[in-house]
């Protein structure tokens, strides 16, 4: 009989918090999502509406370029509620662009391959493991959002020629709630959905779908049956209302539909509901093979 | 802690497909092998014990330890999945540094841990730095190997770890997990090549159909499936002068000459008899004796007696 000596030593030392763990898949997936190119040529086509932006401040707070454009100038180079409402809405709607096409590549892949069982046999929950996504998500499309959109109230509170950032304080307020809650709304909502879809690119057909398909559905209810209440399937038309009232603004989208704030924040609560609901369903390190 | 893996009665259904049904088995350290056709409940076992699934009735103890006492039981168990997945464009060191930061390692102690489970599966460094994209199947298998061993876990559960590899890589693979179980290392492993890995296991677990039909030593096993005949093989000089010995002794149910000419399968169902009448025929000189070796008290033939027709083949 051969008598071996036991040598073997299991690891006992310190471990990192949850929270170092979770930014590690955040890590990941950031990584995964950086890796293709195209990423990047979106990521700068995000940014391009913004140099306009930026000019559009600069040229209102040139006195020479006001003094040629004469009254005209006036009207277009005004910078206030309106003017940050189409950034707050030009950049969320290229943050939807990026979410649809980052978004597959977080989750998809991972399932394609079936990576879960390989990442769920480490010491991170189903939980920290979205989690870790979502925070990949959000980072990215926060730097084409509300940090663009604080940057360029910044710079117009720093080049006003009158005091101007503190009597508008509610305007940075309100882009950096509105583009929170839209950028947590298509993120959960971006990984639900590719979660469930096997290819990427039908993937980001997908999540663009999901928002525009019930949108149109909630025109007809709305012109069937005389409604605003179909407008509440219309995540775009409830978000431009949100936005309208977290700004202050008395945009023309909010005065057609009179949607109760309440009923917004509610059917936003519930597509993230769902969102979660179906994350819950996919997201398991289930490993079945049948021969 | 104790040193033990424990299933009590444990049963798995996804919705109304069965995984495994009434599994109640110990697991001390050492080499077990997960033996079973495709669809048997090889890979629900090992998804139960690695706490990926949470068993509909029963429970599952790893050395003391629940999957729900998180960090502790993850820490304990490495998992290498039959499955060939890997983060594209990573390379092979940074698939490690990671996979030991979702250990919770700080960087410093991932380095180090990562360079020691290198060197066991001797995956060189400059291959480790290339991307996992242009790694050969070999490879491939190694840095799999490396990431479940990294952490050093005290249970180690391997998916199909030989498939694919070529004949030196797979000694390679077979050494190491040789030296493991010598150290102590709970090894468990589900295999189709179970030629090989039975010359290593220190026992095998049995499964068809979701249910555990044995377990134990292979050869307590066999010893215990008397009714089923047993294949000797005799090398001799004169193979066709002891098969009709043994058949007028009317004790052999088979015979078939070894394709060599030189040796004999015969096949019995009473082995303390059949040796004993083989030494008579040694003593008489009719043939001269030059070997005797069981020829089937491997896990593939234990299967398939005890399966039957009806468990399909390996």
């Amino acid at each position: 009989m051969s008598i071996y000596k036991h040598t073997y030593r299991a690891y006992t030392g310190k471990v990192t918090p949850i929270r170092a763990r979770i930014l590690a898949i955040a890590r990941y997936g950031l990584a995964e999502a950086w890796s293709a190119k195209f990423t990047t040529v979106l990521f700068v086509i995000c940014l391009v509406p913004l140099v306009g932006f930026l000019f559009t401040i600069y040229l209102s707070n040139n006195p020479a370029a006001r003094l040629l454009m004469g009254n005209a100038g006036s009207r277009v180079l005004i910078i206030d509620g309106s003017f940050f409402l189409k950034v707050l809405t030009t950049q969320s709607w290229m943050a939807m662009a990026l979410a649809s096409w980052i978004a597959p590549r977080l989750i998809t892949l991972d399932l394609v391959d079936n990576a879960l069982p390989i990442l769920l046999s480490h010491p991170i929950s189903r939980f920290g493991y979205v989690l870790g996504k979502y925070v990949a998500l959000f980072a990215t499309l926060s730097t084409v959002t509300w940090v663009p959109c604080l940057l360029l109230f910044a710079y117009q509170g720093y080049i006003s020629p009158v005091p101007w950032a503190a009597s508008n304080v509610r305007i940075a307020f309100g882009m950096l709630t509105g583009a929170v809650i839209w950028i947590a709304l298509i993120s959960l909502l971006g990984l639900a959905l590719s979660s469930w879809v096997k290819w990427r690119i039908v993937a980001t057909g997908v999540i663009f779908a999901a928002i525009l398909v019930p949108a149109g559905v909630g025109a007809i209810v709305t012109g069937v049956l005389r409604t605003r209440w179909g407008f509440l399937l219309n995540l775009p038309v409830m978000m431009s209302s949100l936005w309208d009232r977290l700004l202050g603004v008395q945009g023309h989208m909010d005065h057609l539909t009179q949607l109760p704030t309440a009923a917004i924040v509610t059917m936003l609560a519930l597509t993230c509901c769902l969102s979660i609901v179906m994350l819950n369903a996919r997201i398991r390190a289930r490993e079945v093979v049948r021969g | 802690m104790n040193n033990l893996i424990v299933f009590e009665n444990v049963s798995k259904f996804y919705g109304e497909v069965l995984g495994v049904n009434r599994v109640s088995l110990t697991i001390p350290p050492g080499i077990t092998t997960l033996v079973g056709p495709n669809g048997s409940g090889k890979t629900t076992l090992m998804n139960l014990l690695t706490g990926l699934v949470q068993p509909s009735s029963g429970s599952i103890s790893v050395m003391g330890l629940s999957s729900r006492d998180a960090d502790k039981f993850f820490a304990t168990v490495g998992y290498c999945t039959q499955f060939d997945f890997f983060p594209r464009g990573i390379t092979g060191w940074q698939f490690l540094l990671d996979s030991l930061m979702l250990y919770g390692m700080s960087k410093a102690t991932a380095i180090q841990l990562a360079d020691e489970a290198l060197q066991r599966v001797q995956l060189d460094k400059t291959a480790a730095r290339r991307k996992i994209d242009g790694y050969s199947k070999g490879m491939r298998q190694k840095i799999r190997l490396a990431q479940a061993i990294a952490h050093r876990p005290r249970v180690l559960v391997l998916d199909e770890p030989l498939n694919g590899l070529d004949p030196l890589a797979r000694s390679e693979s077979m050494a190491l997990f040789e030296e493991l179980g010598r150290q102590g290392i709970h090894l468990i492993i589900s295999s189709h090549i179970l030629d090989e890995v039975d010359r290593i296991s220190d026992r095998v677990v049995l499964i068809t159909g979701g249910y555990l039909i044995a377990e134990g030593n292979i050869r307590q096993v066999r010893q215990e499936v008397r009714e089923k005949p047993m294949q000797v093989l005799v090398r001799c000089d004169h193979p066709e002068a002891l098969a009709s010995k043994m058949f007028a002794m009317n004790h052999c149910v088979e015979a078939r000459i070894h394709p060599d000419g030189k040796g004999i399968f015969l096949r019995t169902g009473d082995i303390d008899q059949f040796y004993s009448i083989l030494n008579e025929i040694a003593t008489e000189g009719i043939v001269k004796i030059e070997a005797v070796a069981p020829a089937d008290d491997d896990a593939n033939a234990i299967y398939q007696y005890l399966i039957g027709s009806e468990g399909g083949t390996l």
